[in-house]
């Protein structure tokens, strides 16, 4: 890698201007993605802006919301005794991300930010839309086992690679970003966004822009949860599918329920039609089968990947029957 | 590591140069943070692009550094400081053999630039015995034989004292969960695991 | 430092979790250089430009070295293009070919420069795709064994039942954890020092000698730790010689350490199979036939062949056995053994046919496997050494709970989980080579044992401590055993599950001959027969006495046939929603001899069931073969199993001696500890699901789609 600047600030405003200034920069938090991609070649910044230092790393609930500044390490917020009590889902899918070393250096905003982890993306002399726009996509007639099945594009079939991301869009998280013009909040769910024709962009973020925090309401999908990885070996794995299910029971019936799915597309997928089919009715097998079934609408495999039809929906139900079964 | 000084140097060196800026020059004074925003490049710090300034204690020896901002934490362990018992498996955070305690924390030092942790305390393998008398962990390891080739070890060991600190050690099925950033390729790990479990069970500070 | 708690402890276990014990590249060597490879990017055709200007003029770069100015390799200037000759060709054999050697005084530097070497090409059309190459008459297929033929052949096709079936396995990869590479230093005279990761420090001084014609005595190689190797370190690679190249051209030490995706493509794999798998019984469970053809990938620039049909022949009773086995040359980069080899792919068929059998005959697996388990080896018609299968049948089914087992598939559930059982065998070659031992016995009490032999991890210097503590009475911490240095008394490589017999037969004369002297001694001294050794050689006035001995290659291999066996029981949980397979409970007999070394053996069995585990669940290199590269090239996509793979693992030894083999009565298991481990697996999820699945790795999707 090229022997880029680095720079250190602890002044949010400072890191913003620098930014601003420069488009060849980047800021750098854990680093646990930006260092790799900057060593296989697929980026190379010419100035690193070390924001490490900036005061984004509180936990606190206020209001009935939850505030977790972008900067909290993965395993900061997975520990948290708020987070471990009201938002035990969000928990399960941080534990269920990389690995403990990883989750102690990674960021709640860096998460967000990471990149897929789609070979063809990795491998710099491949076809990659996304990493050289205009190169095609590798994946598409490749390997594509790992890739998407929803809001795919002939431009690229990759998926956004985290779980914590599924686990908040399950929890209708906002995000907080700042630039040097202010701020501005968006829902989670608006951050990434889906290929189409220009893979490049993985999500709304602009040039000049920081996460500064995540918000979530407080909920009642504390009790009857789950976050269900399916990957090929135990842990330390993408998923091959993930499920975030949260369920909130009164009598047998569904009150409330969020679903949302990862490894599926390019943005963590809410699977808005199965909670919709799903509020007011009893939490039977059957109704999540039905659920799971609504789920797939617009599902499309590219091959390799076609038993993710199959996986998808399996995990679902999956989620949903150990979900209702707890507490 | 010495500066290259041949005839050639000083064109090229400047060739590979970026353009600089005040706010670099003063990042590289230790622990110094930038208030303004709108100071102009100044030409003179050019030549500190190279090599920056570092501050950082290994298992509680204190060092005062020059490094470049590309040299991961691993690398400066190994190849400057000499400290080798720290290893390099995969360089991408995929298999754990780098790990060493950053401030208590275990962290992959592979996948952090060594200038990210001025200020820092680092505990590698070198550090944990005290004198002749093995660490805990070190001792365990050697008592239910877990290793082979011993290349993944050192990082095996770190992990495994992080593990039990951050209170994940509870079960066989704890333990093997968050141990499974640290790859064993001779395939160590039930005794790997036994041996964290009875450290963890023995309940000494570690 | 003295931490031994007791005798069966590693000899090194505190030079390793100390951090001091050193690997290749953690010698610092004054002026040390460092090296970085470019690689090529397309999969054949021809360099037709290297150019290396901007990179010689970066910061710290010392060199560029390529076809363009290698340095001569006088070994190289011989006709004959195999093995691959570095840096002397423009010829490019597959993707990811090592094409230029970047130097530079830091390793970030190095590996910038590598960025900037530009290089055109003249592409030309490749193959790389495996099945298809099968499938297509046309495509080139070597003969890798000469055809067997015992009987009939093809008599399975007119037995009372038979199973005719396919099973595949891909491209697996050693990937040891530590990187491969070598630190290379020729100084004045040709005088070379390297500092190697390799199973065979002798071999090592040999290729070099060989590629630059020096003598054998002016190269000096160095290789106390090794970080694992499985098999890829049994080869000097074309890398390790440019590097020496390197370091001759430059006169500075070099070192280079490859980054993990290129141990992918430079040092070798487990070639992926396809195998074919006939077998007929008669309907009360007697084998009648068996024919086994078998397919293996090897690369179009250097051949590659291994044992894939090897127990075919003899594992199981039948008059009538015919094997075949070719080699599929391709445009990527050559196998090389990897543990098991040959015979971990042949038993994944061989065992998974059988238990396809049995379920055709209604038998238990374990049932057939006995009735059809032959007393003599019916290829050689001699008889074995030793063998207990039988015993190991016993032990293993009942410690795993085989009794639970249901013959239908299917039958046992559990939640959302099926569970199953299954089980297969492993078998290898036992017979030993020749080594060179050198003893000195001081009269400090210690015990020094040389030998230019290699530890790449199973314990061999605690394995020889062993055998030299129990013949002269000495405590293991007070015997030293020396290797991984060219300069000590020669030894074979590391591999093939061999060294303890054979290095440790030596120790074995060296240690009766010790003993014979000190004996000798003690009589010439008028001393008690039985006097310990310190006092003999006191009284004579001697600090030490020293011999030598060279162990000879197994003479009784005409009379008996000499393998270690291993049986492998497993447990499995299969989702039945999401395809998931956990391994949930292991156990593995070894029937091999007696165990020198109680604590290393267990280990080595163990990993040779995590190995198991990777091969049957979840290893698999990937290569597009649109663009002849892999595509998960890195410890994050090819997945070898974590921790939580791997259950507890029950491990039995048989520890019944085979003085046949050698005068410690121990054979080799290295090998069978993961041979048929993923035969086993696949049994157990067929056993648990009904779906067999003859393609490895089985992966959620298999299983799902099964």
């Amino acid at each position: 890698m090229i022997n880029f600047q680095y720079l250190r600030t602890s002044v949010v405003k400072t890191a913003l201007n620098l930014l601003a200034k420069d488009p060849k920069a980047t800021f750098i938090a854990g680093g646990t993605n930006l260092v790799d991609l900057m060593k296989r070649g697929v980026t190379a910044p010419e100035k690193l802006i070390d924001i490490n230092h900036l005061p984004l790393k509180q936990i606190e609930l206020k209001n009935n919301v939850l505030r977790i500044g972008a900067l909290t390490s993965n395993s900061a917020l997975a520990e948290n005794a708020i987070v471990k009590e009201k938002f035990p889902l969000l928990m399960l899918a941080l534990q269920s991300g990389a690995s403990a070393q990883l989750r102690n250096v990674a960021t709640v905003g860096g998460n967000m930010m990471q990149r897929t982890r789609c070979g063809y993306f990795y491998d710099t002399t491949m076809p990659c839309n996304k990493r050289q726009p205009g190169s095609g996509c590798g994946a598409i007639g490749g390997y594509n086992r790992m890739h998407a099945i929803f809001g795919t594009s002939e431009a690229c079939i990759a998926v956004h690679p985290s779980d914590m991301c599924v686990g908040l869009v399950a929890l209708e998280a906002q995000v907080v970003i700042a630039s040097t013009k202010g701020e501005r909040k968006i829902n989670f769910i608006d951050f990434h966004r889906l290929a189409g024709t220009t893979p490049e962009k993985d999500n709304n973020l602009q040039k000049g822009e920081l996460i500064v925090r995540l918000e979530i309401p407080l909920n009642n999908l504390n009790k009857n949860f789950h976050y269900l990885k399916v990957r090929d070996r135990s842990s330390y794995a993408f998923a091959l599918v993930s499920v975030a299910a949260a369920l909130e029971l009164k009598d047998g019936v569904i009150s409330n329920v969020r679903l949302a799915m990862g490894g599926v597309a390019h943005k963590p997928w809410r699977l808005t039609a199965s909670e919709n089919f799903l509020k007011g009715k009893q939490a039977t097998i059957a109704n999540f089968e039905a659920a799971a079934k609504l789920a797939m609408n617009g599902a499309k495999g590219f091959g390799e990947n076609d038993f993710k039809l199959k996986l998808a929906p399996n995990t679902i139900i999956e989620a949903l029957t150990v979900a209702k079964a707890k507490a | 590591m010495s500066e290259i000084d041949n005839n050639q140097s000083g064109d090229t060196r400047r060739d590979f140069l970026k353009k600089t800026s005040l706010f670099t020059a003063l990042s590289l004074t230790p622990l110094t943070v930038l208030k303004a925003a709108d100071n102009k490049v100044d030409e003179r710090f050019a030549e500190l692009f190279e090599k920056i300034p570092l501050n950082l204690k290994v298992n509680n020896k204190p060092y005062v550094l020059k490094v470049e901002p590309r040299v991961t934490l691993l690398d400066l362990l190994r190849e400057q400081l000499h400290l080798t018992g720290t290893k390099k498996g995969c360089d991408h955070g995929q298999c754990g053999a780098c790990t060493v305690h950053v401030d208590g924390e275990r962290v992959n030092s592979c996948l952090s630039l060594a200038v990210m942790n001025e200020g820092k305390s680092i505990t590698t393998i070198e550090g944990l015995a005290k004198g002749d008398e093995l660490h805990p962990m070190q001792a365990a390891f050697i008592k239910h034989d877990g290793f082979q080739c011993g290349y993944c070890t050192p990082g095996q060991i770190m992990s495994g004292i992080a593990c039990i600190r951050e209170g994940h050690a509870n079960s066989k099925e704890e333990i093997r969960e968050y141990m499974s950033g640290n790859i064993c390729r001779c395939g160590a790990y039930p005794n790997i695991v036994d041996a964290i479990q009875e450290v963890k069970e023995k309940g000494a500070t570690i | 430092m003295e931490f031994f708690v007791d005798e069966n402890d590693r000899v090194d276990g505190v030079d390793k979790v100390t951090g001091k014990a050193k690997y290749f590249a953690e010698y610092q060597l004054p002026g040390l250089t460092y090296g970085v490879l470019v690689t090529s990017t397309i999969t054949k055709g021809k360099i037709t430009t290297i150019d290396t200007k901007l990179a010689k003029s970066a910061p710290g770069v010392l060199d560029v070295l390529s076809h363009l100015n290698k340095p001569v390799a006088a070994g190289y200037e011989q006709a004959g293009g195999s093995p691959m000759k570095i840096f002397y060709t423009d010829q490019v054999f597959f993707n990811g070919q090592p094409i230029a050697l970047v130097v530079a005084d830091t390793f970030e530097r190095a590996t910038y420069a590598a960025t900037l070497v530009k290089v055109n090409y003249e592409k030309e059309a490749f193959n790389t795709d495996f099945e298809n190459s099968i499938k297509d008459a046309k495509a080139k297929k070597l003969q890798g064994q000469p055809p067997y033929i015992r009987g009939v052949a093809d008599a399975y096709k007119t037995a009372e039942v038979k199973i005719e079936q396919i099973y595949t396995m891909p491209v697996e990869t050693h990937n040891p954890m530590e990187l491969h590479g070598i630190i290379a230093d020729w100084c004045a005279n040709d005088q070379v020092t390297v500092y190697a990761k390799t199973q065979g420090v002798k071999a090592a001084q040999a290729a070099i000698a060989n590629v630059f014609k020096i003598p054998q005595e002016n190269i000096q190689v160095n290789s106390e730790f090794v970080g694992g190797g499985f098999g890829m370190a049994l080869k000097t690679w074309p890398i390790e010689i440019a590097t020496v190249m390197a370091s001759k051209h430059l006169k500075k030490p070099v070192k280079l350490v490859v980054t993990r995706d290129q141990m992918f493509t430079m040092v070798g794999n487990r070639p992926a199979a396809y195998q074919k798998v006939g077998l007929g019984a008669t309907k009360d469970g007697k084998i009648t036939g068996i024919t086994h053809t078998a397919f293996g990938q090897t690369a179009t620039y250097e051949n590659f062949t291994e044992g894939v049909v090897n127990m075919t022949k003899f594992m199981y009773d039948s008059e009538n056995v015919n094997t075949n086995y070719y080699v599929v040359p391709l445009d990527m980069s050559v196998p090389i053994w990897m543990r098991g080899p040959g015979e971990a792919t042949g038993a994944f068929a061989l065992e998974s046919a059988i238990d396809e059998m049995a379920h055709a005959l209604d038998m238990d697996p374990l049932d057939f496997r006995m009735k059809n388990d032959p007393e003599i080896d019916p290829a050689k018609k001699i008889p074995f050494s030793s063998k207990n299968i039988k015993e190991a049948y016993k032990l293993g089914s009942a410690k795993i709970g085989w009794s639970n087992r249901k013959n239908k598939p299917g039958s046992i559930v559990d939640g959302a989980w099926q569970i199953g059982y299954g089980v297969s065998i492993g078998v290898f070659n036992a017979s030993r080579g020749r080594a060179s031992v050198k003893g000195i016995l001081k009269a400090d009490g210690t015990l020094v044992l040389q030998s230019a032999t290699s530890d790449i991890g199973p314990g061999t210097g605690t394995g020889m401590g062993l055998i030299a503590s129990r013949l002269l009475n000495i405590p293991t911490n007070k015997i030293t055993f020396e290797l991984g240095d060219s300069s000590l008394p020669p030894a074979p490589s590391q591999g093939g599950s061999a060294t303890l017999s054979t290095v440790g037969t030596a120790v074995n004369d060296v240690c009766v001959s010790l003993k014979s002297t000190i004996a000798e001694l003690a009589a010439n001294s008028n001393m008690d027969a039985t006097s310990n050794f310190v006092d003999v050689l006191k009284k004579n006035n001697l600090p030490m006495i020293e011999v030598t001995k060279q162990s000879q290659s197994n003479q009784q291999g005409k009379d008996y046939s000499m393998y270690s066996f291993s049986i492998h029981f497993v447990q499995v949980k299969v989702h039945q929603l999401t395809g998931v397979v956990k391994v949930s409970k292991i156990v593995s007999v070894g029937d091999s001899g007696k165990i020198v070394s109680p604590k290393t053996a267990r280990s080595q069995m163990i990993g040779g069931a995590v190995g198991g585990i990777g091969m049957a669940l979840t290893e698999e290199a990937l290569l597009d073969n649109r663009y002849g590269r892999y595509v998960n090239n890195n410890f994050a996509d090819y997945h070898v199993p974590v921790h939580a793979d791997v259950p507890e693992i029950d491990v039995i030894f048989i520890d019944k001696p085979d003085f046949i083999v050698n005068p410690m009565g121990a054979k080799g298991m290295g090998e069978i500890a993961l041979i048929g481990f993923a035969g086993a697996v696949a049994n157990a999820v067929f056993n648990a699901t009904g779906k067999r699945i003859r393609s490895l790795p089985i992966t959620p999707d298999k299983v799902l789609e099964g």
